[in-house]
């Protein structure tokens, strides 16, 4: 066994494998693990391609489970080329895939190859919000028969289940998204100038109530009190919010809605 | 420790539903670990609904037991992430590879990168086993990585390395059939030195899977992309591992354009199949 050391210690090695995999293209000037590598057969470049290669597929792999109709509007190919981009400028920070791909939909919004699909920036968002649902803890569901023990119910604060996400979009992200759910539909247009006429936003809750996340609009005053109770505010403000938002808003029927589909699942009292 | 024994599957979310309403008789399921680190995720609420009938090991890809930075927070930080899974899943088996993909807890890769073998990295993989092994309070088993690039300064052969580490922290390995014929492929060497290599109890687990072919530079390189059924030299190589190492709980990987159930459970019928021709030939011995 030859006892003499090294060129470069392990932790410089790695040091240089992760600068070259990071670097834009591989060259033999912009390389730095070239003179400990194995060039018999392949250079270095062509070695450390490989490596690099198959990084970017994982990665892309993993933003394929999260964005899958992402991938499926722009097709695999785009998707990948997006991807190979986005991943130049984004690189994963640790070993949980699940925290990665948060910015992709900003991505998205400023890639130049991109920018005329107007929804597609919305709807990365609205994959993002259902994966961020699908890892969230459990609801715990609070007792509601104690509410009635309560003494001043406006100060009380609500409290959302874990899964839940609030989106809000100029587009109609809910029935593309949905579309894009199954391969076979016949009607697989969406009319994005509904909405422009209309010049409302679609409303969405992400909520995972049971083992599937799901998805459903509300009104413009529900979407402002569930997001009055997202920051903590009290149930009084919540309701003036959403009354100013929408005057026939009826706090009765979305709060009962809202507990039934375990949208609220908890209160307590002002901090 | 659970026991497992026979031919498993690799579980990927495209079957979930499968092994849910049909249960097919499969005698155990490797998970990657990785894709469970909530214990509150969808993913994790159809394994808690499958491994009720199901036993599990635990694969893990992101230990990276390879790292020079034996203390780094990221890794660490990762490791006690493992454990809760693992606590909540309690598998039959542990394992990951031996490889890195992070450095100096800045970057990480998500790949399983090649190490030079050499008494330094011997040194720095000993003490990342046994740091694992500490943290999750059971054996691992760590497996022969597949690889496309090799080190000048290496002054250790793959298989004697993987002894050494078997001896050294009393880990067990992880046989990959396949990575050995793509490896071997790669660097040049033969593959049946390196089974007769590895001491007989040391293996407690092999896998199987299938690889892709590319030409770089006018050479044709295997790549370990898990993306196909297992090519016959392969199978031949399994059928010698059995052989020498006994019929070991195998596993069926397969992780890109993951196929129809019946696919995999094809291939599970051509491992049982050698398992039972090699007990066979050597009940006539």
């Amino acid at each position: 066994m030859n006892k003499s050391l090294p060129i470069s210690t392990l932790a410089q090695m790695q040091r240089n494998f992760i600068s070259d995999c990071l670097s834009g293209k591989l060259t033999s000037d912009n390389m730095l693990l070239t003179s400990g590598v194995d060039t018999r057969f392949i250079s270095a470049q062509g070695l450390m391609g490989i490596y690099k290669n198959s990084a970017i597929a994982n990665i892309t792999q993993a933003l394929s489970l999260t964005y899958p109709v992402i991938e499926k509007l722009v097709g695999k190919d785009f998707f990948n080329a997006a991807c190979r981009h986005f991943i130049r400028d984004v690189w994963p920070e640790s070993g949980n895939m699940d925290d990665y791909g948060s910015e992709f939909p900003t991505f998205l919004a400023e890639f130049e190859h991109a920018k005329h699909l107007v929804y597609l920036e919305d709807v990365a968002r609205l994959e993002w919000a259902l994966h961020l649902s699908s890892l969230a803890n459990n609801a715990i569901i609070t007792d509601w028969s104690t509410l009635a023990y309560v003494a001043d119910i406006l100060q009380l604060q609500f409290t959302l289940s874990p899964s839940i996400q609030l989106i809000r979009s100029s587009h109609p992200i809910d029935r593309i998204w949905q579309l894009n759910q199954h391969s076979d539909l016949q009607d697989n247009q969406v009319d994005l100038s509904l909405d422009d006429e209309t010049r409302n936003d679609i409303l969405l809750v992400v909520a995972r109530p049971e083992l599937k996340t799901v998805i459903f609009s509300v009104t413009v005053g529900e979407f402002e009190f569930l997001h009055c109770c997202e920051k903590a505010q009290t149930f009084e403000q919540a309701i003036t919010s959403a009354t100013l938002k929408q005057a026939d808003f009826c706090v009765e029927e979305s709060l009962r809605n809202f507990i039934e589909r375990l949208v609220i699942i908890d209160f307590k009292d002002k901090e | 420790m659970q026991k497992i024994k026979g031919v498993g599957l690799g579980l990927r979310h495209q079957h979930f539903q499968d092994f849910i309403e049909s249960k097919p008789d499969v005698p155990w399921l490797e998970v990657h670990t990785e894709n469970f680190l909530s214990q509150n995720s969808t993913s994790s609420k159809y394994l808690a609904t499958i491994r009720q009938h199901y036993e599990i090991s635990a694969h893990c890809v992101g230990m990276s037991l390879g790292s020079a930075d034996v203390a780094c927070p990221v890794r660490e930080q990762h490791l006690q992430k493992i454990k809760k899974t693992v606590d909540w899943l309690q598998p039959a088996l542990v394992s990951d590879h031996l490889s890195w993909s992070a450095s100096d807890g800045v970057h990480y890769i998500p790949d399983l990168l090649p190490i030079p073998y050499t008494e330094e990295a011997f040194d720095v993989v000993t003490k990342n086993i046994n740091r694992a092994q500490d943290v999750l309070q059971r054996q691992i088993l760590v497996e022969n990585p597949s690889s496309y690039l090799g080190f000048v300064d290496s002054t250790i052969l793959e298989w004697d390395f993987l002894a050494g580490l078997y001896k050294a922290t009393g880990c067990g390995l992880l046989l990959d059939v396949n990575n050995i014929f793509v490896s071997a492929h790669n660097h040049d060497f033969d593959a049946h030195t390196y089974l007769e290599s590895l001491p007989v109890d040391s293996v407690k687990e092999i896998h199987l899977a299938g690889y892709s072919i590319e030409n770089i530079e006018g050479k044709e390189v295997y790549i370990d992309t898990h993306g196909q059924r297992v090519y016959d030299g392969v199978w031949k190589l399994y059928e010698q591992a059995i052989e020498r190492f006994g019929a070991l709980p195998t596993l069926i990987e397969w992780d890109t354009d993951v196929p129809a159930l019946s696919v995999l459970l094809d291939e599970k019928c051509k491992a049982e199949a050698i398992i039972n021709k090699v007990l066979k030939h050597q009940l006539k011995l």
